[in-house]
Formats: structure tokens, C-alpha cells, sequence
């Protein structure tokens, strides 16, 4: 399993979930461009220290990534919005992923192991798959779904709550 | 459409002043403030690739699609007498800074010297960075930096998100691109940014007037036709934020 210096920086790759980019994104909206109405939405990034101190620890990592499974995942959230908006939701996320230079892979559902996928759903398996198939490049996946953590740490795979950024990043 | 529909004035506690304010007037007003807010800082929220401005739009686009009606009765009555204008004036003032940051960005990547000196930057910053963290690998934008670059210049953007690869280059290249900002001369781009900066500030002066007229007609509805500003009943959408309800 990665040290804590490894989390703090070392790794090449750092995978992330929907909820992630979803604080990343809602966040700059609010601050760069004044939807303060959004801010309500925020659960964990509420403050512009903490969104900082996120952006480092994302930037610490050579590779971004995500799932196909984790653009659905957003395609669900942005759906359940007023629909007038929803256009600028996607530029936004767009915007998110062109400027980070994030990848994105598919993880076929076949390949998916079928037990995992019944208990913690597509979407978090596609991430472990992820970090199962880049582990030479020592990937952390970074998240705000406690479920999603405790099976990372279960399989011995790197992995952070966005909670622990604080922490980690100073 | 015809401007003189409505003789009669309406009836305190009118649904139909009601739907002006909570669907035509409060997000106009919010939007409208967010515009003047971004053109203060000088944030046109201008991309390259679509050559628009992301978050300054035509009125109708602040207004949701399902209360289009509203706005047509809105500007039909002539209790609103002169909005129709205010908003075309707007509208033209907003097209006006969308075509001069176009004209000013074309200048630019057709100057030669300034994607020559893009090229020039992102080789220092390369050799900079070789192996470190600290300088993250742009061969994801290579190709359009010089684009992104004007897209910076023409935003005022200051600094930029951490996590984005083009964070460190951009902390550490800014000045070297704003050093003519006064007139981006060496570009040879002295009139097209002229033309930029005095459309911002006409739009920003526009939308200033424009907003405080929209304020000063909500209260003088409110007030004279007895109706919250806010819908205070769930019969009426409280959305006024065609973001996210």
C-alpha cells in the first residue's frame, strides 16, 4: 500500500470519482463565477483554503484520470437539474477536464467482477479496476464515498477521502 | 408584437405582475449581477472555442425557456414600457464585445510574434521543469496554448486553478504576455484591444444601468400591486437561477 509521502505526491496517478469532480467543479462555479446559489450544493469543499489545498494535492499527480462509468454518474446528477442550466453544467465539467488534462477508460462491465458489482455498484468497481490495472504506476484514488474507501484499503489499493487532504496537504 | 395590448392596469395582487417578478425580473436581476460582478474584474468568460462569452448572454438566455411566454407579455405591456430597448441595447453592447474579442484573438494568432513568443515560453518552462512536479507536462494543450494564452489575456485571468496543467506556466509566464497589455503594440494588436476594452466598459456601464432600473421596476411592481419579491407559496417556482434549481 502507498506511505503517506507516496499519497502526499509520489504517485503517477491519481484516479477520480464523481463526487470529486463534482466539489471541483460546483466550487470553481461558485467562486470564478458567482453561482452562489450552488454553494448550498457543496458538501465537502466550502471554503477557498480547502478548495486550494485540494487543487495541490490534484496537481501533485503526473496523470488524471476517470471511468466512462464516472461521466455517466455525472450525466445522472446534471439530468437531475433545473434543465435550462444543464448546458452550462457540462461546459463547466468539460472546462474541469480539459484544463486538469483528465483521461478517461472504459472498464467493460464484463470485466467487472460480478459480486463487487452487486454490492458496491459499477461505477466505484470501474474505479478499482482502474486502480487494479495501472498499479505499476502506483495509482491513488481519490474520493468522497466512504464505502468506495473501505474497499480500496480491504484490497490494498492507494486511496483517499477528500476529508484527508487537509491533512495531507499543507 | 404589438407594444400597446394592455389598457387596464392590473388588479392588486395580480398573477400576471406575479410571474414577471418571480420568472422575468429575479433572474434577470441575478444574472445581471453576476455579469456586472465578472465585468468588474474584467472576466469576459470568453472561450476560444466557441468564441462566445460562457457566462455573459443575451437576456432571453437568463430567462427560462418554459417562461418565454412571460417574458413576451412582459415586454408587451406598457406598463414595461422601455425594456425592450434596455434589452436590445444590452444585447447589442454584448455582441459588440464577443466580435472585438474574436477580432483582438485573431490578431493575435495571426501576428506571428505572439505564438512565436508562446513557443518560446513553453520551451523555458519545459527546461524548467524537467522531471519536477512543481512544472506538469502541457503536452495535453501544446497545440492550442497560444490559444489558451489569448483566452487568458482576453479574461484578465489572474491566477489559475491549482489542479489545471497550465497553473505553474501561467504563474510563472503571465507578465511576460501582459507586459504590453496597455497596448499589446508588439502584436500589432494596439486597436483590436482598444476596441475590446472600451466594449467591456460600455457593456459593464449598460448592464449596471440596466440592473438598477430592473431593481427600481420590481419594487415599484411590488409595491403598487401588493406582491412578494419572493414567491412565498409552493405553487410558484422559486427557481430564478437557470443554473440549478
Amino acid at each position: 500500500m502507498p506511505s503517506l509521502s507516496e499519497k502526499s505526491g509520489h504517485g503517477r496517478l491519481l484516479i477520480l470519482d464523481t463526487g470529486v469532480i463534482r466539489e471541483l467543479v460546483l466550487f470553481h462555479a461558485v467562486q470564478e463565477f458567482g453561482f452562489e446559489r450552488l454553494r448550498r450544493e457543496l458538501r465537502f469543499i466550502k471554503e477557498r483554503e480547502f478548495y486550494e489545498k485540494c487543487g495541490r494535492f490534484v496537481a501533485l499527480f503526473q496523470r488524471k484520470t476517470t471511468s466512462a462509468s464516472v461521466v455517466a454518474e455525472l450525466y445522472h446528477w446534471i439530468r437531475q437539474t433545473d434543465p435550462t442550466g444543464q448546458k452550462k453544467i457540462w461546459n463547466r465539467v468539460y472546462e474541469e477536464f480539459r484544463a486538469t488534462g483528465m483521461d478517461e477508460e472504459v472498464v467493460r462491465l464484463v470485466d467487472m467482477d460480478i459480486n463487487l458489482v452487486a454490492e458496491f455498484g459499477p461505477v466505484d468497481v470501474s474505479l478499482i479496476e482502474l486502480a487494479r490495472l495501472h498499479f505499476a504506476d502506483t495509482p491513488l484514488v481519490l474520493t468522497t464515498d466512504k464505502p468506495l474507501h473501505g474497499k480500496c484499503k480491504q484490497a490494498g489499493l492507494g486511496v483517499s477521502h477528500i476529508q484527508e487532504i487537509a491533512g495531507l496537504v499543507h | 408584437m404589438s407594444s400597446n395590448i394592455t389598457k387596464a392596469p392590473p388588479p392588486l395582487r395580480s398573477r400576471r405582475v406575479e410571474s414577471w417578478v418571480y420568472t422575468i425580473l429575479n433572474p434577470l436581476i441575478e444574472s445581471l449581477r453576476r455579469e456586472t460582478g465578472l465585468l468588474r474584474k474584467g472576466n469576459l468568460s470568453w472561450r476560444w472555442y466557441s468564441r462566445k462569452c460562457e457566462y455573459l448572454r443575451p437576456i432571453v438566455e437568463y430567462v427560462d425557456d418554459f417562461h418565454q411566454p412571460n417574458l413576451e407579455d412582459f415586454l408587451a405591456d406598457n406598463l414595461n414600457q422601455g425594456f425592450k430597448e434596455d434589452f436590445e441595447s444590452h444585447d447589442r453592447a454584448l455582441d459588440k464585445v464577443e466580435s472585438n474579442a474574436s477580432r483582438f484573438f485573431d490578431g493575435l494568432m495571426q501576428s506571428g510574434i505572439f505564438p512565436e513568443q508562446v513557443k518560446s515560453s513553453l520551451k523555458e518552462y519545459e527546461s524548467r521543469g524537467d522531471a519536477m512536479l512543481q512544472y506538469p507536462s502541457l503536452d495535453s494543450m501544446k497545440q492550442d496554448l497560444p490559444k489558451y494564452v489569448a483566452e487568458y489575456l482576453i479574461n484578465r485571468t489572474d491566477v489559475l486553478p491549482h489542479h489545471y496543467v497550465a497553473h505553474q506556466f501561467w504563474k510563472e509566464f503571465r507578465r511576460e504576455f501582459e507586459r504590453s497589455e496597455d497596448d499589446f503594440d508588439g502584436y500589432q494588436q494596439r486597436a483590436s484591444f482598444r476596441a475590446l476594452k472600451e466594449s467591456a466598459a460600455s457593456l459593464e456601464d449598460l448592464s449596471g444601468k440596466l440592473l438598477r432600473k430592473l431593481e427600481e421596476h420590481r419594487l415599484f411592481l411590488c409595491g403598487t400591486y401588493d406582491v412578494p419579491a419572493a414567491p412565498t407559496d409552493s405553487n410558484m417556482s422559486s427557481s430564478s437561477d437557470a443554473f440549478l434549481k
